[in-house]
């Protein structure tokens, strides 16, 4: 009888396990297809009729660069007419151009502008030689099929997403209940209080938002959900704290999408966020406690805190500008000082592989904003002999290096860790031992800087390769919609931010399973860690940022009526 | 913001960074996967250890090892216990060559798709059988006597290892306490069949013969004298007897010393070193994923004395028995080797492992070779030591450098069609070679030939 019983939990076990696969590459899927097809087709917002050669060019974007230089987004083939001559933007205001340090200079109805300038359809602006008369978009001469502009495909609809994650979670937690060494009911407890964090958001964002789409928060929520429950029969106590930073994460997210509604006044800003970053920075340095060899925790009470992930919101936050500001500000300076003391203080507290994500961010955010090869070059032979010191004054550092490659020579001591995730990942199959039945989570750091050995093992390879996946897929979704935004600062901040989230996610997949050496990273979302979660749902905001769906959409009719007024 | 389109390219990078490490871990992960999962350490089989995986059986499905309440049971028969627990291992995974060790997942129930799950267990095929002959096992035991040695046999027409036993050994139905200053278990968890080096003494004349064949113009026409020593630069080398004049062939089979001084010196040190090499004396075999040790044959240093000491087996040279068996095998085959393997064609492993065989020595060579070793039997030990079979050898008694007893040794290969085998083995301390290693070879055989004539 006990035999049959035990045959019974055990398949009906293996059941959840492959439901819960099978939904989470469900629910991720659906996420990504419903993003791909609600995008915008490419219909010009107003067009600009040239007085002089009586063409009529449309404009695509929601800021446009106008010059003689070829990469401009309005080429103007007029000597008298500078490289960058000027910014055409618009605003929930209306329409805009600004003078971005032309020689010949911007003039609206003749006059000339200083900053800038609102316009309205039928003014003529004077660039040089050239004259443009601002136009609506459908007078156009270029047709533009029914097709290109509409989603010709029904998009996934948002609760039926939420309701695909939640039933996913559902299979993560009942496993965690009914993992090998009994049952816990604690569990549906844990996921009750998820679910009610789960659906208050979501009815905060399409309720009281009334926003159109709710596919970023839907991935978010579904891997902090997994996190949660890998946590339950490790630690249940931690498991409730990493629910209430999901939940100050989630806040976070709202506020930076709220506070990045308009980033004309929140570009001023920046320099109190640069000196905020740098105070936290220095808090951390002087009272900064070590853990595992690095100097990156506060501790404030019980509480601790690891400031460098707050950081890294504002690291993406400064990278960022809009079109008309970048135009006229080409340099770089302020940003590679501010960047130079970030690394630099990460460096002295140890966090080498922090300070190498703030690094490979850097990157990104130089060739986005300038376009400048040189800096990166420089940068890279920076780090290069920068590199080599550290490998001089901090043998451990070179010792991580030796183990590198050659974990089964040493997987008893320098190569400990990453033995321990290769084994129990190996153990986990397809569709895991199931939550809570692993091995893995009595290894230190299992539940963050291994985590995905954790999630190998106990949801198996299929759940594993597709959360690892889909963070690239966010890479790719992000860039998508970088011509869409309403404006470069957002096209550049998600760029940068969804940068951020691979590159972490890199150097801890990648460290734990061997092929890059362990740095001791976090994986976005899924880790255990509340500063990390909080700054991964900030960094989360700059992309649902990007989308030009997320602030509330201002009707055709609405634009061209304030171009009339 | 085409511009900024343009430019935020570089993102990509990273991501497809990512995805292509992605799917190196994923085939890592595929193909891998099983050993990662085998580690020692793992949580999944430590608990319960082997005691519940499947069965383990000989090639004539005599049990060797099973799991019952809980526990695991080993054959019925001590000595079989014993002469296969290098082969078969014991519960705790002590001996890490052993099927237990290296095939642990698999018998536990592993399964790549369902990774250590209860569920895979139920769909995996746990029981294992060996190609290796237990009987065998325990007469080769019994024959050592308590002598401490290896034995290799295997069939070199189908690579499948027959007997394959070390010594010193214990009953792993009762694993013994072992202090660290019990010299009588020096190397008890080793299985020297695959790990144990050895001093090759005369049975490396067989490198040295087919070097000569091969290098030395009419050495076949040649003739040696032998008054029992030789002056080499004013070192002596000594012979065991005094031979008198001699031909090659006699030369070999009587394994005069002085004949094959004279045959190394002539050949020297680059000869001889790359006779070693591409015989396999130097070579590390994976006989079931288990390296096999790299034997020794060093001339940097050499002066022309420790040379001709080189060329017979002596000075610092150093051969693994199941190299040795080897090279018997591929002289057997007529220059192209077979690897051995132990487990009997069943889907637990890889079968491109299975038939790998390696040419070793030309045909010509090989031919005379075998010619020379089955003159060695019948000439001069005499048929009668092997009863049912007919056998081509050479035996070597390898002097340890200390004053303990030299190192028996015998190589060789059966000629016989219903019983091709090729085996290696060497008695500790036994004395000279045919007398010990010999003899136990020699009973091994017969169990062996005896079980496959009767299909047991």
């Amino acid at each position: 009888m006990d035999s049959i019983i035990e045959f019974i939990t055990d398949y009906g076990v293996f059941a959840l396990r492959v439901a819960a696969a099978l939904l989470t590459v469900l629910t991720v899927v659906k996420c990504f297809y419903s993003m791909r097809i609600q995008k915008r087709g490419k219909k010009p917002l107003i067009s600009l009729h040239n007085t002089i050669t009586d063409e009529t060019v449309p404009v695509y974007y929601w800021e446009n660069s106008l010059g003689r230089s070829r990469g401009s987004d309005i080429y103007i083939a007029d000597s008298t007419v500078s490289r960058d001559h000027a910014v055409l933007l618009r605003r929930n205001e209306g329409w805009f151009i600004s003078d971005t340090g032309s020689k010949a200079g911007v003039f609206v109805n003749n006059k000339r502008c200083q900053g800038r300038t609102q316009i309205f359809l039928n003014d003529v602006i004077t660039l040089g030689a050239t004259q443009f008369e601002v136009k609506k978009g459908e007078s156009s001469h270029q047709s533009v099929s029914e097709k290109d502009t509409a989603p010709h495909k029904k998009a996934m609809r948002p609760f039926v997403l939420l309701l695909l994650m939640l039933f996913s979670l559902l299979m993560f937690f009942t496993q965690a209940a009914f993992a090998s060494d009994g049952f816990m009911p604690e569990a549906f407890v844990v996921y009750g209080a998820f679910s009610a964090v789960v659906i208050s958001v979501f009815a905060f964002t399409r309720g009281f938002l009334k926003r159109a789409s709710f596919e970023l928060e839907t991935l978010g929520l579904l891997f902090s959900g997994m996190g949660v429950s890998l946590l339950i029969r490790q630690n249940l106590r931690q498991a409730y704290v990493q629910l209430i930073c999901v939940v100050l994460g989630v806040i976070l997210f709202l506020v930076i999408i709220r506070l990045l509604e308009y980033p004309d006044k929140l570009l001023k800003m920046r320099m109190y966020a640069m000196g905020a970053a740098v105070v936290l920075l220095a808090i951390n340095l002087v009272f900064g406690t070590v853990r595992s060899g690095a100097q990156n925790w506060i501790q404030i009470g019980s509480i601790t805190v690891q400031p460098s992930e707050l950081v890294k919101v504002i690291f993406i936050f400064v990278s960022a500008a809009t079109l008309d500001v970048l135009q006229t500000n080409r340099n770089l300076t302020e940003f590679i000082v501010f960047s130079a003391i970030c690394i630099g203080a990460l460096f002295i507290m140890s966090d080498f592989g922090t300070a190498l994500i703030f690094f490979a961010t850097f990157l990104i955010i130089s060739i986005i904003r300038s376009g400048d090869y040189k800096t990166v070059i420089l940068a890279l032979v920076a780090a290069f002999f920068g590199a080599m010191i550290i490998l001089c004054f901090k043998p451990y550092i070179a010792q991580r290096f030796a183990a590198w490659g050659n974990v089964w020579q040493n997987y008893d001591d320098a190569a400990y860790q990453q033995a321990r995730v290769l084994t129990y990942s190996a153990s986990g199959g397809l569709f895991g031992v199931g939550v809570g039945n692993g091995f893995l989570k009595y290894i230190f750091a299992s539940e963050s800087d291994l985590v995905f050995g954790l999630l190998c093992e106990e949801s198996g390879l299929i759940v594993a390769v597709t959360v690892a996946l889909s963070l690239a897929a966010l890479v790719f979704y992000t860039r998508e919609i970088t011509t869409l935004s309403r404006s470069s600062f957002y096209s550049i901040s998600a760029c940068c931010a969804a940068g951020l989230l691979i590159i972490q996610a890199s150097l801890n997949v990648f460290g734990a399973t061997d092929i890059l050496p362990l740095t001791g990273v976090t994986l976005p979302f899924i880790s255990l860690g509340g500063s990390s979660m909080i700054s991964c749902w900030g960094l989360l905001a700059f992309i649902k940022a990007a989308d030009e769906r997320t602030y509330k959409k201002l009707s055709r009719k609405h634009i061209v009526q304030v171009a009339e007024s | 913001m085409k511009r900024t389109r343009r430019r935020s390219y570089s993102v990509f990078i990273f991501a497809l960074l990512f995805i292509i490490g992605m799917f190196v871990f994923i085939f890592r992960w595929f193909s891998d996967g099983r050993s990662w999962a085998n580690m020692p350490y793992n949580g999944h089989y430590a608990a319960t250890g082997i005691a519940d995986g499947g069965t383990i059986t000989d090639c004539y499905g005599e049990l060797l090892a099973y799991s019952s309440d809980g526990e695991r049971v080993y054959n019925g028969r001590e000595d079989v216990r014993k002469a296969t627990l290098h082969m078969v291992g014991d519960t705790s995974t002590n001996i890490s060559t052993s099927i237990q060790s290296i095939y642990r997942s698999s018998i536990s129930g592993y399964n790549i798709l369902f990774g250590a799950s209860s569920f895979g267990k139920l769909l995996s095929n746990t029981n294992m059988q060996l190609t290796i002959d237990s009987a065998a096992c325990a007469t080769a035991y019994n024959a050592l006597s308590g002598r401490n040695g290896a034995v290799v046999v295997y069939n070199y027409k189908t690579g499948e290892l027959l007997c394959s036993v070390s010594t010193p050994t214990y009953d792993p139905a009762s694993p013994p306490e072992i202090s660290s200053d019990d010299t009588s278990y020096d190397g008890v968890y080793l299985d020297k069949t695959l790990s144990g080096l050895y001093p090759p003494g005369s049975t490396f004349k067989i490198v040295t013969l087919c070097a000569a064949l091969e290098n030395i113009p009419d050495v076949e026409d040649m003739t040696f004298y032998c008054n029992g020593s030789t002056d080499i630069d004013g070192h002596k080398v000594t012979c065991m007897d005094s031979h008198g004049e001699l031909t090659l062939k006699e030369a070999f089979s009587h394994s005069c010393n002085i004949a094959f001084a004279e045959l190394s010196c002539k050949l020297g040190k680059e000869t001889l070193e790359k006779y070693a090499d591409s015989l396999g004396i130097t070579t590390s075999y994976k006989v079931n994923g288990n390296p096999t040790a790299k034997g020794n044959f060093d001339l940097d240093k050499a002066i022309k004395a420790e040379v001709a000491w080189a060329g017979i087996g002596q000075y610092t040279d150093e051969v693994c028995p199941m190299n040795m068996a080897i090279l018997s095998a591929g002289v057997a085959r007529g220059g192209s080797t077979i690897i051995p393997h132990t487990v009997k064609n069943t889907s637990l492993i890889d079968l491109s492992a299975v038939m790998s065989s390696k040419s070793l020595i030309k045909p010509s060579t090989a031919a005379k070779i075998k010619d020379m070793m089955r003159s060695t039997v019948s000439d001069y030990y005499g048929d009668w030591s092997f009863p049912s079979l007919t056998v081509c050898a050479k035996t070597g008694t390898a002097e340890t450098g200390n004053n303990d007893e030299a190192h028996g040794w015998i190589t060789g290969f059966t000629l016989d069609d219903d019983c091709p085998l090729a085996f290696a083995c060497v008695v500790e301390n036994g004395g000279l070679g045919f007398y010990s290693a010999g003899n136990v070879v020699s009973q091994t055989l017969e169990t062996i030939a005896e079980n496959m004539r009767n299909g047991n």
